[in-house]
């Protein structure tokens, strides 16, 4: 097991740059997804790490070792990794026993560790009365497993996963989220988790990298990717946000619809455009006259119940419109006049563009 | 409690019934006629005496006479060499055009189906110009090249081995075409999965590429094996040179006169019981490892780098195409325009008497035409519209006897050309339907034999279009006539006219029926070609030949054209 | 076969009507019709059927250059030549006939037993043309008007002079059976080809079986038709025939191509094509009109120059630099022993050659 770093990284195709100067180290035993998008670049980063596609420009490291340059690009068959591919790419002509010790017959194991190794693979999966069945006969969560089995046995040193729960149903598809980081921390293997599906992200990883158009946007934990998005893409991506227009006013401030907002996040500079995100569920509502600092007057433009909670649409008096979540209990017909509260520490002033 | 009073409205049934029904039994009835009826006369024939009675003496003199015996034995050697030879240069080809950076992948599956539309019994007559032993024109240059004296030839195609290498050159496409899609479908994530466990190229290819391709290969080689033994051009014309007889050709000749029609009908059994059997053992064999690819997203293959050797493989590729595309067709345009056609057309020996011969001295060089026109436009209309009916209602299930349906519009691919000819013959020859001699009986002839090619295309085609397309349109207050005619008939469109010139292209080229079937007022092109090799009429054969490949080409051209047009457009959302 | 109901065998004509019809040729019935002349009348009434159809064994451009004389001559009626081997000339029209297809209007065989049998089926209709009353020896016509010798030729060796000296050249059928000469003869077949068929005929009785079975040794190259051994020599695929039509020798040697009859010692084999006319013919006029033009000195003449073959119709003129049928030893033609025999002959045939 070792580390990866991604140094650099570039691919191009054509004139078209999918993976665009991405930089990232992935520690030790550490699960990291890259959430982004579809076309965002995110397989293909995956795919220059299996070394099924080498770079244009940049390197890729194992440990100390050098997989991936443009010059030279170890084959993927020697990088000692496991891949669970979207479509799970299990071979039909095999059956599940012998597509799971696949890799282990091709590393000339004996018989018997082989055996062995099967069946507390088989074991752990639950897979072990359908390892006589053809991959046709076997359900899409059945499937799922097979692949993961296959990808574990052989102990790689890395471990990725390319979008491995898109085809399952809804249910299935949070159950074995658990499943994966359950199986994460059983082996801690140096995992990359490439998918489009923000909780899936949330639930599995120890770091996120939100990608866009071949960039990484930006990486850190859940918490951090959740609470402090440093651009309004991370923002809008993660989670529901209101993302607002205001204009610098000093360090620290933005003016919003004639209201001074103090906020947290990237350096205000007076004067320029400056986007500030927002989480519905930290406004808070008002139907009476509130002072202080950073409270707006808007109207409600509608409200719906939700049974848990209550979704407000308010408009601020420049016409932008803001999503509210409140307590349920916390009924303000629409029409009506209502102060908003935005604390300062949950306005996120984010880079301008 | 309340109750909920919604007014359900009564489901307003309409009352003029839907045509669809009548249609389909209708079909059913067609096809009924079309196999059913030629097959059970045969078989009534195959059992009965000279007077009439019941017999087993046919089948009896089948097996023990040796003029039966070893064109049987003859024919399943032959059909079995050349299965191998195209598994043995097709598979690799195949692989060498899906799955690596050879230059020019295009070019050599557009030469491919060249070969493929050739008319086997055309590159028969071709292979006779190039490797006749003294007069072919390969014979003449080794010669040339080595000195060698007269009567010394290199090739011999008045042989078995020469009549299996001519089978093999028309019938490898079929080999090729099946493993090049099968590996164009093969997701490259099943090749990448084992790279990334580990696999070296070799370990993948031998473990996963090979034997997910391999199912094709053998369908591939099914459809060769049952192409080379149902075949009648091509031993006619190289087999009796070489003194042997293969088993199409001993039931044509069973014909000649005094016809043994009951000895005929016994003979085309066992082609029709042995190509049932492969049918059948093709299912076991296969049993149930899904070759069916699992998994939605059908990523990129990824391509294998030859390096230098791609430049190699390329030369070995045309080389190979050399057999059945570059020589015989240059045999053939020589022969055009020399007074000779065993000599190479150089200043002092070309002609254009041989055009002029075919256009206006020969006779039946319009009516065959004529009719080949006739019966392709025909034989490709009717067939495609019964393939796209019978399609249609197994697809949708649309009415309860559906896989009767497809059943009976597969089952002609059991049936040789030459047998179903026999089946037509006795059929159509009695009352109450006398169509021997019209081109009716060949237009049958044709459709039955292109029909279970055309059905699968559309088959796959009609799948490809989601049932909700249609029923959307039936909600809406459309009856299944009409939603078929607005919604699917137009997503249809490209197949349909694929499908149309499929059967041309099939009729133009079929020989073994028609043989059994014409008349002088319904000559076709094929026979007529045929009967002038019978009198060695080598360069009107020559000119004739290749204004049938002209034609053929044109019409594939025409397909390739629409499909390319129209596809973007046309192909349904997803 | 003779019940009152339609048996399913009168769909065929099978072998056991063959033995019938065989059993009748015997029987004399003298009742010529009288000789007719091409009249207005006739031309006329021919133009309104517009098309006469021919079904021939003549080599495809002899035939069709007739039908091309036949057009001018006679504008508004086309000539419809369907050129196929002898022997399927008669199961084209077994055929047919056994399914109500009345496509023939003139026949023309090269195996002159053919319309002996036809003759016995009471399917060709008297009809006397008038050059064959006046010119044409009796031998050459049948007594009952239906049909006459339109073309006579022989069945001869023929060798390749670029590939065989002149002196090496075989000089007789015993000379084929040479080892010198194994691979190298090209032969038809008498179950495709009348002409080959009268030949066998005539070889086995006035040579026995056994040469037959000698030249099986030979690796002979087996065609089908008469008609192609002469295009195999003169293309030099094979260097000798050891049957084929003299015709197109002729035909190919004053082409320029380096090929040679022999007229073997033993004898050659007579070929007689005779030409008749359907009764159910669909243009019975055109027919009669065809048939009349036929035997023409025009267009026998037409059949010397451009076709290579023999006439009995005393006006034309031999070729020269060929040899006149007067001065070659030929063997005697005996259509209904042929006919008698056929099956047998087709059958002993397959059994040396085995194909």
């Amino acid at each position: 097991m070792a580390s990866v770093e991604l140094r650099d990284l570039t691919k191009r195709y054509g004139d078209v740059a999918v993976v665009d100067d991405i930089s990232l180290t992935i520690a030790h035993g550490h699960l990291v997804c890259l959430l982004g998008p579809s076309g965002c670049g995110k397989t293909t980063t995956l795919r220059l790490i299996a070394g099924f596609v080498e770079p244009s420009e940049g390197e890729i490291r194992v440990g100390d070792k050098l997989v991936s340059s443009p010059t030279h690009s170890l084959p993927p068959e020697k990088r000692n990794m496991s891949m669970i591919f979207q479509s799970y790419a299990l071979w039909p002509h095999m059956t599940v026993s012998e597509n799971i010790v696949y890799g282990l017959k091709l590393r000339k194991m004996d018989r018997e560790t082989i055996g062995k190794k099967l069946d507390a693979i088989l074991a752990t999966t639950r897979l072990a009365p359908l390892a006589q069945r053809y991959p046709g006969e076997l359900s899409g969560g059945q499937q799922q497993r097979v692949a993961l089995a296959r990808a574990l046995i052989v102990e790689p040193e890395t471990l990725l996963l390319d979008e491995p729960l898109s085809n399952l149903d809804a249910n299935l598809r949070e159950e074995m989220r658990f499943e994966v980081r359950r199986l994460h921390d059983a082996y801690r293997y140096t995992t990359v988790y490439v998918t489009h599906d923000q909780s899936e992200a949330m639930t599995t990883a120890d770091l996120i990298a939100v990608m866009n158009a071949g960039r990484i946007e930006q990486a850190g934990s859940p918490e951090e990717i959740y609470d402090q998005p440093r651009s309004e893409f991370v923002a809008r991506f993660i989670g529901s946000s209101n993302v607002i227009k205001g204009k610098g006013l000093d360090a620290a401030r933005i003016d919003f619809a004639g209201t001074p907002l103090r906020c947290s996040g990237a350096k205000i500079n007076s004067g320029a455009p400056t986007p500030v995100s927002i989480r519905p569920h930290d406004i808070g509502i008002f139907a009476t006259q509130r002072q202080g600092e950073n409270v707006l007057l808007a109207t409600v433009v509608r409200q719906v119940f939700l049974g848990g909670s209550r979704d407000y649409m308010v408009e601020a008096k420049d016409g932008t419109q803001l999503r509210v979540l409140t307590a349920a209990g916390e009924n303000i017909p629409q029409g009506s006049a209502v102060w908003l509260h935005l604390p300062p520490e949950r306005c996120r002033a984010l880079n301008g563009q | 409690m309340t109750t909920v009073a919604s007014t359900v409205p009564v489901a307003r049934r309409r009352l003029g019934f839907d045509p669809s029904k009548p249609v389909l039994v209708a079909f059913a009835v067609i096809l009924f006629a079309l196999i059913v009826m030629p097959l059970s006369w045969l078989m009534f024939y195959a059992f009965s005496s000279k007077s009439g009675g019941f017999t087993l003496d046919n089948f009896h003199r089948l097996v023990t006479d040796a003029a039966y015996l070893d064109p049987l034995l003859t024919t399943f050697a032959l059909a079995t060499l050349a299965a191998l030879i195209c598994c043995v240069v097709a598979a690799p080809m195949g692989w060498l055009v899906a799955r690596t950076d050879m230059p020019l992948r295009r070019t050599v599956r557009l030469l491919v189906t060249a070969s493929f539309v050739t008319p086997p019994f055309l590159g028969a007559i071709a292979w006779e110009l190039l490797a006749a032993p003294n007069s072919g024109l390969l014979n003449q240059l080794y010669r040339e090249l080595t000195g060698a004296g007269q009567g010394v030839h290199l090739l011999n195609i008045y042989s078995f081995t020469g009549l299996v290498f001519v089978i093999s050159c028309y019938t490898f496409p079929y080999v090729f075409v099946l493993v090049a899609n099968s590996l164009d479908r093969t997701p490259g994530d099943l090749e990448d999965a084992s790279a990334i466990l580990g696999g070296k190229a070799w370990d993948t290819a031998r473990r996963i590429t090979i034997p997910l391709a391999l199912p094709s290969m053998l369908a591939g080689a099914l459809v060769a094996f049952l192409q080379a033994m149902t075949l009648f051009g091509s031993p006619a014309i190289l087999a009796m040179p070489a003194g042997f007889h293969t088993m199409t050709t001993k039931i044509w000749s069973l014909f000649q006169f005094p016809p043994q029609p009951e000895l005929a009908a016994a003979a085309s059994l066992p082609l029709l019981l042995l190509t049932v059997l492969l049918l059948r053992a093709e299912h076991m064999v296969l049993g149930r490892r899904g070759y069916s690819v699992v998994g939605a997203k059908n990523s990129e293959p990824r391509i294998v780098r030859l390096g230098r050797w791609r430049w190699v493989m390329l030369i070995a590729a045309m080389l190979v195409l050399m057999c059945p595309v570059f020589l015989p067709y240059f045999a053939l345009l020589n022969a055009s325009f020399s007074k000779v056609a065993s000599h190479l057309v150089w200043f002092n020996n070309f002609t254009f008497h041989n055009l002029h011969f075919v256009f206006y001295e020969l006779s039946a060089t319009q009516l065959a035409l004529r009719n080949t026109f006739i019966l392709g436009t025909l034989a490709a209309t009717v067939g495609t519209v019964l393939a796209l009916v019978i399609a249609y209602v197994h697809v949708r299930q649309a009415v309860s006897g559906y896989r009767v349906l497809g059943f009976l519009a597969t089952a002609p691919v059991a049936i040789p050309g030459i047998v179903l000819g026999v089946g037509l013959f006795f059929t159509y020859t009695r009352p109450p339907f006398v169509l021997y001699g019209t081109l009716w009986i060949l237009l049958i002839a044709f459709v039955t034999l292109n029909m279970p090619a055309a059905y699968q295309q559309l088959q796959s085609a009609f799948k490809a279009v989601h049932p909700e397309l249609e029923d959307a349109s039936r909600i809406l207050g459309a009856t299944r006539l009409r939603a078929l005619w607005q919604i699917t008939a137009p997503l249809l469109r490209t197949s349909v006219i694929a499908t149309w010139c499929f059967i041309f292209v099939g009729v133009i080229r079929e020989l073994s029926a028609a043989v059994m079937l014409f008349t002088s007022e319904t000559k076709v092109l094929s026979v007529l070609i045929y009967d002038l090799n019978e009198s060695g009429d080598l360069a009107a054969i020559a000119v004739l030949g290749l204004l049938m490949l002209l034609i053929t080409f044109g019409i594939v051209a025409l397909a390739n054209s629409l499909k390319f047009g129209g596809a973007r457009r046309l192909s349904a959302p997803s | 076969m003779k019940g009152s109901k339609i048996s399913r065998r009168d769909v065929l004509i099978g072998s056991s009507a063959l033995a019938a019809g065989a059993s009748f040729s015997t029987k004399v019935i003298s009742a010529a019709p009288p000789a007719s002349a091409v009249t207005p009348a006739l031309v006329e009434a021919a133009k309104k059927e517009g098309k006469v159809v021919w079904y021939t064994s003549v080599d495809l451009k002899l035939s069709e250059q007739i039908g091309k004389a036949f057009e001018d001559k006679y504008p508004g009626v086309t000539c419809k030549v369907e050129r196929t081997g002898a022997e399927r000339i008669l199961q084209r029209i077994g055929q047919e006939y056994s399914a109500n297809v009345h496509a023939v209007d003139v026949v023309n065989s090269s195996d002159a037993s053919h319309l002996v049998y036809w003759k016995d089926q009471g399917l060709l209709a008297p009809y006397l043309p008038e050059d064959v009353a006046k010119y044409y020896p009796d031998e050459h016509k049948d007594a009952d008007g239906t049909y006459a010798s339109f073309r006579v030729f022989l069945c001869v060796i023929a060798y390749n002079t670029s590939l065989v000296k002149k002196e090496e050249a075989p000089k007789s059928f015993g000379d084929l059976l040479d080892p010198k000469w194994k691979g190298k003869i090209v032969k038809a077949h008498p179950g495709y080809s009348g002409t080959i068929m009268t030949a066998t005929y005539q070889m086995s009785r006035d040579l026995g079986w056994e040469y037959f079975e000698k030249l099986a040794q030979q690796n002979i190259l087996q065609v089908q038709s008469a008609a192609d051994p002469p295009k195999k020599i003169a293309l030099g695929e094979r260097a000798i025939q050891a049957d084929g039509v003299e015709y197109l020798i002729h035909q190919e040697k004053e082409a320029g191509q380096p090929v040679e009859p022999v007229y073997a010692t033993e004898g050659t084999p007579l070929i007689i094509g005779p030409n008749g006319l359907f009764k159910a013919a669909p243009n019975p006029n055109a027919a009669r009109l065809f048939q009349s033009f036929c035997f023409s000195p025009e267009c026998q003449q037409l059949c010397i120059d451009i076709g290579g073959l023999r006439s009995v119709h005393p006006q034309i003129k031999e070729h020269t630099g060929r040899t006149p049928l007067s001065k070659i030893k030929t063997m005697k033609d005996d259509a209904a022993a042929v006919l008698k025999n056929s099956e047998q002959i087709k059958a002993r045939y397959v059994k040396i050659f085995r194909v």
